[in-house]
């Protein structure tokens, strides 16, 4: 299973040794800030923003469309966003580094 | 006869937007999901600054009070927000969760043992009148006041305002919690500070007056909606028993299809270029949330129930700074009748019904019923 690491909105690190699932689903497991999962991972609420860490942003791969959509409303995003229930971890993401995106306002 | 689900098909293949008469204001409802939530977006343009006059038709006639944070714009509208935002997440305490699935489960206990149940005033006014009461962390005891007030707060099937009766009601919670301070809402709000001072008796009822009335007939309509689907397609009912992790996906996609607020409105401070219409400074336009939600560019099968559709990026709870500040409320009813009614029901069968249909001036919209009449079968065993 693949090992998460998080970084916080204040700067700490949570690691998830054994991730399973989405970003989103593990995230809220460990209840990290501005982790939240509204809308139960569907890309219609954004409140599970993440910068994946460049060096992973090719193995994660760019959003799909409706999810870029979505991220493009978003006044915080940046070329590294992810929309965190989007991104199922597999044995590939193993050491994947993310960091939470600041709230939206 | 366009389709009452969706009456906005034919003008939101056309063009982005369609001129609503609404009591003789012209208003230019914005109906396709990517325009909408740019509009949704850009208060400048489109502000909330405008008591009584964000919902269409304004509600002049109904309610003296600005609701309060749906009727202003940044910066204030964060600060006020913020007041009330422990109470609106309150649905993620434990506490919250135990008292709701006992009262689904008492709800759903007895329309098992009766012959016939009317949905709306027998299981749905029910449920959200108590599950408010969670919410807003008062006596159970006055769900029975609020249960006598039927779908609508503002408005008696005849279209006349009791809007003023709800206001007094609420204006006599204030003064009560005034002598006896509790852990509830209107306590909360006696004590609140706003930039250093208390808030008015004005803004304290545009507060609670959004509660009531916002967070009332959407819930409603939705649960009956809910319940009138799994009548019409029993199968749905095993297929989530089967698969409980479609509880979610399918709650979204319930609300997606069956969102009650047709539209709301934002008014314009300048003159405004919409879409090729132009609408005076002072005027106001439409976010045709429902229109959107059927959007065939964002949504395969727009108008056709998917209970696992993922992703869907509904804008059911609106989209922006304003989105929905009951949605983790309306999320915990929904998911939860859900999760009960695959567990406990087998088939709900329709004895009579009556659709209820929002008519303007140029289109009729299916926002719920009017009544629906049913009779339902126990899950042979219990999940
Ligand atoms: C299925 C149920 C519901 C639906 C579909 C719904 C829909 C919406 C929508 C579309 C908005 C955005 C308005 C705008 O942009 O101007 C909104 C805002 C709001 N809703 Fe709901 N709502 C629901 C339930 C509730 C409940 C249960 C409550 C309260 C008990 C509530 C309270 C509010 C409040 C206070 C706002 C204003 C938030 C702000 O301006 O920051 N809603 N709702
Ligand atoms: S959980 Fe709602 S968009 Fe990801």
């Amino acid at each position: 299973m693949p090992k998460v690491t998080f970084i916080t909105r204040d700067g700490k690190e949570v690691v998830v040794p054994d991730g399973c699932g989405t970003l989103m689903e593990i995230g809220r497991e460990h209840e990290i800030e501005g982790i939240e999962g509204d809308c139960g991972g569907v890309c219609s609420c954004s409140t599970c923003h993440v910068y994946v860490s460049p060096e992973w942003m090719e193995r994660v791969g760019p959003p799909e469309d409706m999810e870029d959509d979505t991220l493009d409303f978003n006044e915080q995003r940046k070329a590294n966003s992810r929309l965190g229930c989007q991104v199922e971890l597999t044995d590939a993401l193993d050491g994947l580094v993310v960091e939470v995106a600041p709230a939206e306002d | 006869m366009p389709d009452p689900d969706d009456p906005f098909r034919e003008a939101r293949e056309r063009c982005p937007i369609h001129l609503g008469d609404f009591q003789g204001e012209t208003i230019p409802m914005i109906l396709r999901h990517k325009d909408v939530r740019k509009a949704a977006k850009d208060w400048k343009t489109y502000s909330s600054d405008a008591p009584r006059r964000v919902p269409i038709p304004s509600e002049e006639d109904v309610r003296t009070v600005r609701q309060y944070p749906l009727e202003v714009d940044p910066p204030v509208h964060s600060e006020y927000r913020k007041l009330v935002e422990p109470f609106f997440l309150r649905p993620k305490l434990p506490e919250f969760q135990a008292k709701l699935d006992a009262l689904q489960n008492r709800l759903i206990d007895e329309a098992l043992q009766q012959d016939r149940i009317e949905i709306l005033r027998e299981f749905a006014i029910p449920l959200q009148s108590h599950a408010l009461t969670y919410l807003l962390n008062v006596d159970e005891k006055e769900a029975e006041t609020w249960i006598g007030w039927g779908v609508h707060v503002f408005k008696e099937g005849d279209g006349s305002s009791k809007g003023a009766f709800m206001e007094q009601y609420c204006r006599s919670m204030f003064e009560q919690a005034e002598q006896s301070p509790g852990e509830d809402f209107f306590s909360a709000l006696n004590q609140a500070e706003f930039q250093g001072r208390k808030l008015s008796m004005e803004e304290k009822l545009g507060y609670a007056n959004i509660a009531f009335a916002g967070g009332r007939d959407t819930i409603i309509y939705t649960a009956v909606r809910i319940i009138a689907y799994f009548a019409d397609n029993p199968k749905a009912l095993a297929c989530i028993r089967e698969h409980p992790e479609m509880i979610n996906t399918a709650a979204e996609e319930f609300f997606r299809m069956y969102i009650p607020l047709t539209h709301i409105g934002r008014v314009c401070p300048h003159d405004t270029d919409v879409h090729g219409h132009t609408v005076q400074a002072g005027g106001r336009v439409s976010l045709a949330w429902s229109s959107a939600n059927r959007d065939a560019e964002v949504f395969e099968d727009p108008n056709t129930v998917k209970l696992d559709r993922k992703p869907n990026p509904h804008v059911a709870f609106g989209f922006g700074i304003h989105n929905c500040l009951g949605a983790h409320h309306a999320r915990a009813i929904m998911r939860g009748l859900i999760l009960k009614l695959s567990e406990r029901v087998e088939r709900i069968e329709v004895l009579e019904r009556e659709d209820h249909i929002e008519k303007a001036a140029d289109y009729a919209r299916k926002i719920g019923y009017e009544k629906l009449v049913t009779r339902w079968h126990p899950a042979t065993k219990s999940y």
